[in-house]
């Protein structure tokens, strides 16, 4: 799976950068490395909402630099592909 | 490279303007005043008399357009809105002519002969004889290019637009517009467009207003990283120290050279290279981002053969972050595949990339004369920096060889070096048929190496020579145990 976190200029002081650290350390405690893959983006064209662009399997998720946990807990986790 | 600043009336060629712009927005970034960005296309493009365009209201679309690339925002208008984030480089459709080229063309070299050698070989029939020479009907030309060989008087040319011939991909093609659109599933991001077109339609996405937001919130530790390829940039007369010691009066916190990671990368990647050679196979470099992408993308059978190690400047990311945790990393390159690079795979331990062209903005913006600065000590071996340059990852490469084995052993490595896309290209598909017995690969896709990159400020033939390695170097191997780079983990994950 791959989140896609806009770095434009809008979303970085929205807090982008805090986003992908918290998710970055959310990723590696919980051992993710090898299912998710944490990137940065480029403006995707949504500046005028609230929170810093966040895309997730081509879904677009508004993430304020607070609300990571959450965010990680309610979209990333349930989207991970159940083990077989 | 001085500190005067150039009016915009001065303003004359694509690399002033968008070196003006770059440094505008530093400016305002600097002072914290981004939301005036607005007023710079006012600023560059004053009056109502047009100075490269047809009129001042595309000149200062384009530069609307430059500003927003310059802001980490991709050149969208409601045309062309469908553009992809994950691409570094975009064409600015208001910038691009459309350049109305016919491939095959007769010029003026056409004596009007009586044999007609192009009409006889046209297997079309596009050519026909008129009293001022050969006329090619362009409805019925293919584009063989029979016509231009079989000319004697070489009077058929064959004019193909910059930045398709430029590009080594053939991700370019034109719309129904003719306005140039970059596929992004054929693209490395290597820049080749973006120093190929003589209108600089082609740009790339700018990280500078991030960086300069790190370097004022003063609750971080912001590091840079400079590109081994950096040495010469400013001049003969201005020194690596000088340069590392503008570039902290910016507001960084630390400055760390690439090579340092280079020599590691140089020291594991032998060893990497003699683990191969006992199974027969041949080894790819991993540091040309481009050239990786090129692997990934065109050759995926050979993906097992490319090093596991990261780029020099991930392996001085992971030497800081060892240091400092939270520490935040800027890389600075002559690159724009390194932006790439990092978005898709280095965001968590590289904050941004700046190209050098950035690096002058800020420069530029805060006034800082590189003139002035002190001489700052260098850590790197003189093998590490030859990274920058083609064939100085294979001569690292054969060094460490040579520490480790001795002379023999390294002078009966079989190297094969690729300048530029277009050898990269062709020894990747000897390898994947087998065709190609070398036990190591140097791939790089900019023609003579980082120092040709597509955001240099010099010449390579004017930088080349600093990047000869010297034999007074203290060893790779004593360069990479000063520094215990060697105690981190820096392969891919």
């Amino acid at each position: 799976m791959e989140i896609r976190v806009c770095i434009g200029s809008s979303c970085y002081l929205k807090g982008s950068r805090e986003v992908i650290n918290e998710l970055n350390q959310l990723i590696k405690e919980n051992s993710l490395n090898s299912m998710v893959s944490l990137k940065g983006s480029f403006c995707m064209g949504k500046c005028s909402v609230d929170g810093v662009t966040v895309s997730c399997d081509d879904k677009f998720y508004f993430v304020e630099p607070d609300d990571v946990d959450d965010f990680f807990e309610k979209v990333i986790v349930p989207s991970i592909p159940r083990a077989i | 490279m001085d500190n005067t600043d150039i009016l915009a009336t001065e303003i004359d060629d694509i690399d002033t303007i968008k070196s003006e712009v770059l440094k505008k927005i530093s400016e305002l970034a600097f002072d914290n005043r981004l939301d005036e960005a607005d007023t710079i296309a006012f600023e560059l493009i004053p009056g109502v008399r047009p100075r490269f365009r047809c009129c001042v209201y595309r000149e200062r679309e384009i530069i609307r357009q430059r500003v927003r690339m310059a802001m980490g925002k991709l050149p969208t208008d409601s045309h062309y809105k469908d553009l992809d984030p994950s691409l570094m480089v975009h064409v600015i459709s208001s910038a691009c002519e459309g350049c109305p080229i016919a491939r095959y063309t007769v010029t003026d070299n056409c004596q009007n002969c009586l044999t007609h050698k192009c009409i006889k070989v046209c297997p079309f029939g596009a050519i026909s004889r008129t009293p001022r020479g050969s006329v090619i009907d362009k409805t019925l030309c293919r584009n063989c290019g029979k016509c231009a060989e079989a000319c004697p008087y070489s009077a058929i040319v064959d004019i193909i637009r910059p930045c398709v011939k430029v590009c080594p991909v053939d991700a370019i093609n034109m719309d129904k517009n003719d306005i140039a659109v970059i596929d992004k599933d054929k693209c490395i991001n290597c820049g080749a467009c973006v120093t190929g077109c003589p209108f600089g339609a082609i740009s790339d996405v700018s990280m500078i207003t991030n960086v300069i937001n790190l370097l004022l919130d003063h609750t971080k530790k912001v590091y840079a990283v400079v590109a081994p390829s950096i040495q010469g940039q400013f001049g003969k007369d201005i020194s690596l120290g000088m340069i590392k010691g503008a570039i902290l009066n910016l507001g960084f916190d630390g400055i760390y050279e690439a090579a340092e990671g280079a020599d590691s990368v140089a020291y594991m990647e032998a060893k990497e290279l003699l683990e191969f050679k006992k199974e027969g196979k041949p080894l790819l470099s991993s540091c040309c981002p481009s050239f990786f992408t090129l692997v990934e993308n065109y050759f995926p059978e050979l993906k097992d053969n490319v090093s596991t190690l990261v780029p020099p400047m991930a392996a001085s990311a992971i030497y800081i972050k060892n240091m400092d945790p939270d520490a935040e990393i800027v890389f600075i390159g002559p690159c724009i595949s390194k932006k790439a690079d990092v978005l898709s795979n280095y965001i968590n331990i590289i904050s941004a990339v700046l190209t050098f062209e950035e690096l002058v903005a800020m420069l530029r913006a805060k006034r800082i004369n590189i003139r002035n600065q002190a001489d700052m000590s260098s850590d790197s071996s003189s093998y590490g920096k030859g990274f920058a340059r083609s064939g100085g990852v294979a001569q690292a490469i054969r060094k460490v060889v040579s520490e480790l084995e001795g002379d023999e052993a390294s002078s009966s490595l079989e190297i094969q070096i690729c300048d530029g896309s277009k050898e990269c290209i062709n020894a990747l598909k000897l390898l994947k048929h087998n065709r190609l017995r070398v036990d190591f690969v140097e791939g790089m896709c900019c023609t003579g190496g980082c120092i040709a990159g597509p955001s240099v400020l010099q010449d390579a033939s004017h930088t080349k020579k600093l990047f000869k390695p010297s034999d007074e170097d203290t060893s790779i191997e004593s360069a990479v145990l000063k520094l215990r780079i060697n105690e981190l983990d820096i392969h891919r994950t």
